[in-house]
């Protein structure tokens, strides 16, 4: 995995459930540059154990999340370096919190 | 430390849901949720270790007698670990919580229709233990068959309310595992949409044999119940009129096509396994209309024969599956049959064939 710098972005999408939601289906993006130090480390500790979820095969209507990391910004946008899709039952608690609500814990 | 200091970070982050919930509605509760979000430090909290991946029930659960369901209702009193408290089984007099009694009930309705309607005991075939688990995590705005059980959310009272108030979205999520045994259909692309369309027709026709309602009568609509009335929206979908569910600045607008001419091609959603469903299900709903009177009758029989057909693959497509329903139709009632024009002229009518 690489290590979120100053110009990283990381985008979060959440897809799936019993319906398809356009509203609810834009992804959150934060930009790393307007992250102090402390909250870039514990994204990258966040990313580090949503690394190591296990995933779940099987059923249906379950949400996923999906993660990317995207670097330097040009006329074309941004491209992803990185990229994580898993079940949301599975993600590190802190992710989801994130995702919903904008919430940090640093 | 704590919250962002920068407004263009914090803005663009929160989820556009709330913010903008709160800007037309002015709701207290999330007013009070972005206040805290945004200027109230947090906390380092402890992080809970990844949660471990769900097993398969294979408790020895009675199994039912055929005719009687054999049900098992859990509470996961709002974490995420399943099956959760054991509230009431099979028998038992309410628990006075509705999210359990509710789906207690609907699980019988829905198995009462799989038996009364195809004989059919229960999701196997062979009497298998319903078993869901209701108060699934925090304001949890989902329902999923996990491939031994449901599970439902109590919703976060602004967008849905709690995910057992529909009948037939609890039928849906059990006729997922009997699609999963039956069919196998690969939950991506146009198998995976076809897989979403039986949940879909099956949920609505239990709701029609539990109300005793014609084809003309029904709403045919998916999660009536669920949307809040700050939604501008009457229900999840509907398979009458796809895209016309609901279009609300939160949730945004239904992206049901009911024609081929509109499928959506797309990564999202398992390859569009909600939003092209639409396609079958109006197909589906065209056959029952043309044909009158109950439903779950001659349309539902050749839907529930195709899904047991062999010849239903796992990856199946659209255009082989209105083949097969036609097939299935002209065994069952013979090919001058009146049903099977009905299924022709519907799978014309939605594009899938020409
Ligand atoms: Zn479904």
């Amino acid at each position: 995995m690489p290590r979120l710098e100053t110009h990283s972005v990381l985008c979060i999408r959440r897809e799936g459930g019993v319906a398809h939601f356009p509203g609810l289906a834009s992804p959150r993006r934060i930009h790393c540059g307007q992250c102090s130090d402390a909250q870039r480390q514990w994204l990258q500790d966040l990313l580090e154990r949503a690394a190591q979820c296990p995933d779940t095969e099987g059923g249906a209507d379950r949400r996923r999340l999906f993660i990317e990391i995207e670097e330097g910004e040009s006329a074309t946008g941004t491209l992803p370096v990185w990229s994580l899709s898993l079940d949301e039952a599975q993600a590190p608690e802190g992710l989801v919190a994130l995702w919903r609500h904008g919430e940090w814990q640093v | 430390m704590g919250s962002l200091h920068c407004r263009s970070c914090r803005y663009g982050f929160m989820p556009p849901y709330v913010l903008e919930r709160v800007a037309v509605q002015g709701s207290e509760r999330l007013r009070n949720v972005a206040r805290h979000t945004l200027t109230t430090d947090q906390t380092f909290r402890t992080q809970r270790g990844p949660q471990q991946v769900v097993e398969p029930l294979t408790a020895p659960l009675p199994r039912a007698t055929p005719g009687q369901p054999a049900r098992y209702i859990h509470s996961a009193e709002h974490r995420q670990e399943l099956p959760g408290r054991l509230i009431r089984k099979e028998g038992e007099e309410a628990s006075n919580d509705p999210a359990v009694d509710e789906a207690y009930r609907w699980l019988g309705a829905t198995y009462r229709f799989f038996w009364e309607v195809f004989e059919r005991d229960a999701i196997d075939g062979r009497g298998m233990p319903l078993i869901g688990t209701v108060h699934y995590g925090q304001d949890y705005d989902n329902a999923f068959w996990n491939g031994a059980q449901m599970v439902f959310g109590d919703g976060d009272g602004e967008l849905f309310n709690r995910f057992t108030a529909s009948l037939d979205v609890v039928a849906h999520e059990l006729a997922h595992g009997v699609t999963e045994r039956e069919a196998g259909l690969v939950y991506a692309y146009q198998s995976g949409a076809l897989n979403e369309s039986f949940s879909d027709v099956f949920g609505s026709l239990v709701r029609q044999h539990y109300l005793n309602r014609t084809a003309m009568q029904a709403d045919w609509l998916i999660g009536a119940e669920l949307l809040t009335d700050q939604v501008n929206g009457r229900a999840m979908r509907s398979l009458a009129d796809p895209g016309t569910a609901y279009d609300d600045p939160v949730l945004g607008r239904d992206p049901q096509p009911g024609h081929m001419h509109d499928y959506v091609e797309t990564q999202a959603d398992n390859g569009g396994v909600h939003i092209n469903s639409g396609i079958p299900n109006h197909a589906f709903y065209l056959v029952a209309m043309a044909l009158g009177g109950y439903a779950w009758r001659a349309p539902g029989h050749i839907w529930y024969d195709t899904l047991r057909d062999p010849r239903l693959a796992a990856d199946c497509d659209f255009a082989t599956f209105a083949w097969l329903t036609e097939d299935n139709a002209d065994r069952r009632f013979g090919r001058q049959s009146r049903e099977v024009v009905a299924i022709r002229e519907a799978w014309r009518a939605v594009g899938v064939t020409s």
